[in-house]
């Protein structure tokens, strides 16, 4: 089946702003093969796809195509070259048809005008050969999104491309979507198109793919050829054995189950099905990881729990006591919620320290007759600042150029100054500095030792073992594993949402 | 079951709107009097509705890019009061004088659109400033007497008196406006320019990867509207037989309305030439039924505005349910 190497890139080495992301690394697909990538968040897999797709500039290394060596230097270089990249952010124009998306800004003519009749013959010929389930004239405004995914491929194909790159085709896809993904890429596999497929999902790899390139901390840990693609191993491979057997991936867990519960989360279930039937509880003082792939659900289920999205069914409980789904009431029963995007739902920018940590208090701000005191609004940023040590410690500064450390600081910082009962934060140190993460760490044990209970969603192993002293596993919408009193590592939390616990250890 | 396209769907509903107001104006009329149903109202209705209709067909194209033009009403103006200077001032010929007009039109459409593709200045603000700057170049080049007083300039030529009529009741500017449209509708669905400006207006960046040229796009479209509106001008001084300074003061809203109403999504990517047609028909006859039935003509505007919000509200709304609707579906079926 697999032919020759159709792609190469050697040496690769790229950094951002000195820190090291891609460090001499080696990636080869051969003509007709599904050659699929993985790694831990960070290890460098979108980097490396970047570079290829001519969106990054490489530090260092060479790439060739067909055994020529090649500058890729903008996306139209490598679609020149027949390399087709689906986005994960789908481009397809609603309003067009399916033929016109396909043959967008290349449309066949009749004089001035589209030769229509053309164009959808040329891309019933295009459905038919790799049997796609799609008719030319169809308005993409009617298609679901695996549809739309499938317009994208086939305008790849379109353009006689040789190599499809896949990000994590499969994240926004129901199960029969995704069957039907599966089957044309195997169809496209026998007709000799070559796939990088990305994804965290190892099921679908271990299914799909011909040969296996995995990184770790941007460097080639391993090529597995398909005999050798075992679950066990590869999530082996991925984390590291040596970092797996050292201190900080493996924790020996202890939660206090006669301490009160203070969440109750009974039969949450989303409308759109992303996550269904969740319950659990947290108790005082206890912090609680959500480990799992992303797209599991973890994010949507703790947005419900504060009220920004609402759950179709189920109910939430604080101290025994109903909650309204709603931000606002959530906010005055004593919730926090420190969100996943930082930048656009964690804070405002432009404003200061102090206008940031009192937008959530402005309850408890006093005011001078209808207008709020400035000087008690100052008297509480200086609190949030003293309390956990924001750097510049100057409160009229904007956050919006802090480091992102001191930006989380401030985050989580208007929380504390109201009487904290629960505690969410979603990725908390993404993008920050080791230094800072230690800090936030220990913000959050302190915070726990008061008596606040705490909900960590990460999608950092070795931070999830660090911070928690009990762990849930989502897997596809579900609870599917409680790690509670035992000792755990980094491999047994992966192999738990990638479905694979049993053969893991 | 097959699912009904969105765009049928939205053209059913606004062709919808339109019989239920004629409806409605007949019935409220009274059927005998026949003041509202009759053939040369209705033929008086078209003819209000020609305007709107041909500058709509530039405003249509913009907006489909998700674009917004609030400057038509000035420029209307400013090829008004060019085309007057010529007239008063020189003995050129009257095919001149038109010439003169388009060629204003063309350049206040260029300029429209070099602020907004090149650099890149967000369409709202780009055509409220040349909005003024327009309307200000009128009142400078504005015909004055001896006293330096702005005076309305009469156009009395016969040429022209004769193309602001028709053949009987059949009004020159409804052909132009069929012309218009018919040219209008077959640029948007049959060539590349028509199929990227949606595509411009879904996204951008898709737009960009597809290799088109996303602001040469943008600026075709003001340059047309330009046209248009000059087209408009036109036909405007030749049924008034005079130019002013007033010609077309709060005119931008009409095309806008009639795209709106017409199925023309301000979010870009959606609508045609036929359902801003539709709009205007609808505006228009809006506005006659109104005078028709007596009621006080500032009502008008209000109705006309709060028609605008709801439709805006209705497509945003039935946007995106239609939308979630067909990502259902289409996961459901798994795409046999």
């Amino acid at each position: 089946m697999a032919g020759n190497t159709i792609l190469e890139a050697k040496g690769i080495y790229k950094s951002f702003s000195g820190v090291p992301v891609l460090q001499n690394v080696n990636f080869e697909v051969k003509a007709g093969e599904v050659h699929a990538l993985m790694g831990e968040n960070g290890a460098g897999k979108s980097t490396l796809i970047k570079i290829i797709t001519g969106v990054y500039t490489k530090d260092d290394g060479q790439i060739y195509w067909e055994g020529k060596p090649v500058e890729i230097n903008s996306y139209q270089d490598c679609q020149k070259l027949g390399v087709a990249c689906i986005y994960q952010e789908l481009s397809v124009i609603p309003p067009l048809t399916v033929a016109q998306n396909v043959y967008l800004g290349r449309e066949p003519r009749k004089g001035p005008f589209i030769d229509f009749a053309k164009m959808n013959q040329m891309t019933q010929e295009l459905i038919d050969r790799y049997q796609f389930p799609l008719k030319p004239t169809t308005v993409v405004d009617n298609l679901g999104i695996g549809q739309r995914q499938l317009i994208e491929i086939l305008k790849g194909l379109s353009q006689d491309s040789k190599l499809l790159i896949m990000d994590e085709p499969t994240a926004s896809l129901s199960g029969k979507e995704a069957e039907m993904l599966f089957r044309i890429i195997q169809k496209l596999r026998s007709e000799g198109v070559s796939i990088i497929y990305i994804s965290h999902r190892l099921e679908e790899v271990y299914m799909l793919s011909d040969r296996l390139t995995i990184l770790r901390d941007g460097k080639n840990a391993a090529v597995l050829e398909k005999k050798d693609i075992i679950p066990a191993k590869v999530i082996e491979t991925m984390i590291g054995k040596v970092v797996d057997e050292s201190a900080g991936s493996r924790k020996m867990l202890h939660s206090d189950d006669k301490a009160e519960v203070r969440l109750d989360v009974k039969n949450l279930t989303d409308k759109t099905d992303r996550y269904r039937n969740i319950s659990f509880q947290v108790h005082r003082g206890e912090i609680l990881g959500l480990g799992g792939l992303i797209g599991a659900g973890r994010t949507e289920v703790v947005r419900a729990i504060y009220g920004v999205d609402q759950a179709v069914s189920g109910e939430v409980y604080l101290d025994g006591k109903k909650l309204n789904p709603s931000p606002k009431a959530s906010i005055l029963e004593g919730i926090g919620f420190v969100p996943e995007d930082r930048r656009n739902q964690g804070f405002i920018p432009l404003l200061s320290t102090t206008k940031n940590v009192a937008l959530t208090n402005y309850d408890i701000v006093k005011v001078n007759g209808t207008t709020i005191s400035d000087a008690d609004e100052l008297a509480m940023s200086k609190r949030a600042i003293e309390a956990i040590d924001i750097r510049p410690s100057d409160p009229n500064k904007q956050v919006g150029v802090m480091s992102g450390g001191n930006q989380q600081k401030v985050v989580i910082g208007k929380w504390l100054m109201r009487d904290l009962k629960l505690l969410i934060v979603d990725e908390p140190t993404a993008g920050i500095d080791v230094g800072a993460k230690d800090e936030i760490y220990s913000i959050l044990e302190d915070l726990a030792k008061q008596g606040v209970a705490i909900i960590v969603v990460t999608s950092d192993l070795q931070e999830l073992l660090r911070v928690s002293h009990r762990i849930l596993v989502m897997r596809k919408g579900d609870i599917v594993k409680e790690f509670k009193n035992v000792e755990v590592t980094q491999s047994m939390v992966l192999s738990a949402g990638q479905g694979v616990e049993e053969e893991a250890k | 079951m097959k699912r009904m396209n969105q765009t049928t769907m939205r053209r059913l509903i606004s062709i919808g709107m339109l019989l239920i107001l004629i409806l409605l104006f007949t019935i409220l009329a009274g059927a005998g009097k026949g003041k509202f149903l009759n053939f040369d109202n209705l033929i008086e209705v078209v003819r209000d509705a020609s305007i709107p209709t041909i500058i709509g067909v530039g405003v249509t194209y913009i907006i489909i890019t998700a674009g917004i033009d609030l400057s038509t009403g000035s420029m209307m103006a400013l090829v008004g009061m060019t085309m007057a200077n010529i007239y008063a001032y020189t003995l050129l010929p009257f095919s001149v004088m038109i010439i003169a007009g388009l060629i204003v039109g063309l350049l206040c459409g260029l300029f429209n659109g070099i602020i907004v593709a090149k650099f890149n200045v967000p369409e709202f603000i780009a055509t409220l400033a040349t909005m003024s700057i327009f309307r200000a170049l009128t009142y400078i080049i504005a015909i004055k007497d001896q006293n330096g007083v702005i005076k309305s300039q009469p156009m009395n030529h016969s040429q022209y008196a004769w193309l602001g009529g028709g053949i009987g009741k059949f009004y020159f500017v409804i052909m132009a406006m069929i012309v218009v449209v018919i040219i209008g509708q077959i640029v948007l669905k049959h060539t590349r320019y028509g199929t990227n400006l949606y595509a411009v207006g879904a996204s951008k960046k898709a737009a960009t990867l597809s290799g088109i040229n996303v602001a040469k796009t943008r600026m075709i479209a003001y340059v047309i509207t330009g046209l248009m509106v000059a087209i408009g001008a036109v036909f405007t001084t030749a049924r008034l037989q005079s130019a002013t300074t007033a010609i077309g003061m709060d005119f931008e809203f009409n095309p806008i309305a009639a795209a709106v109403v017409g199925g023309v999504a301000l979010s870009g990517g959606s609508g045609d030439v036929i359902g801003t047609l539709i709009g205007a028909l609808f505006m228009a006859t809006l506005e006659n039924g109104v005078r028709k039935l007596s009621i006080n003509t500032a009502f008008q505007y209000v109705i006309k505005g709060a028609i605008i919000i709801g439709v805006v509200i209705f497509d945003a709304t039935y946007k995106a349910r239609m939308d979630r609707k067909a990502k259902e579906q289409g996961a459901k079926e798994g795409l046999e």
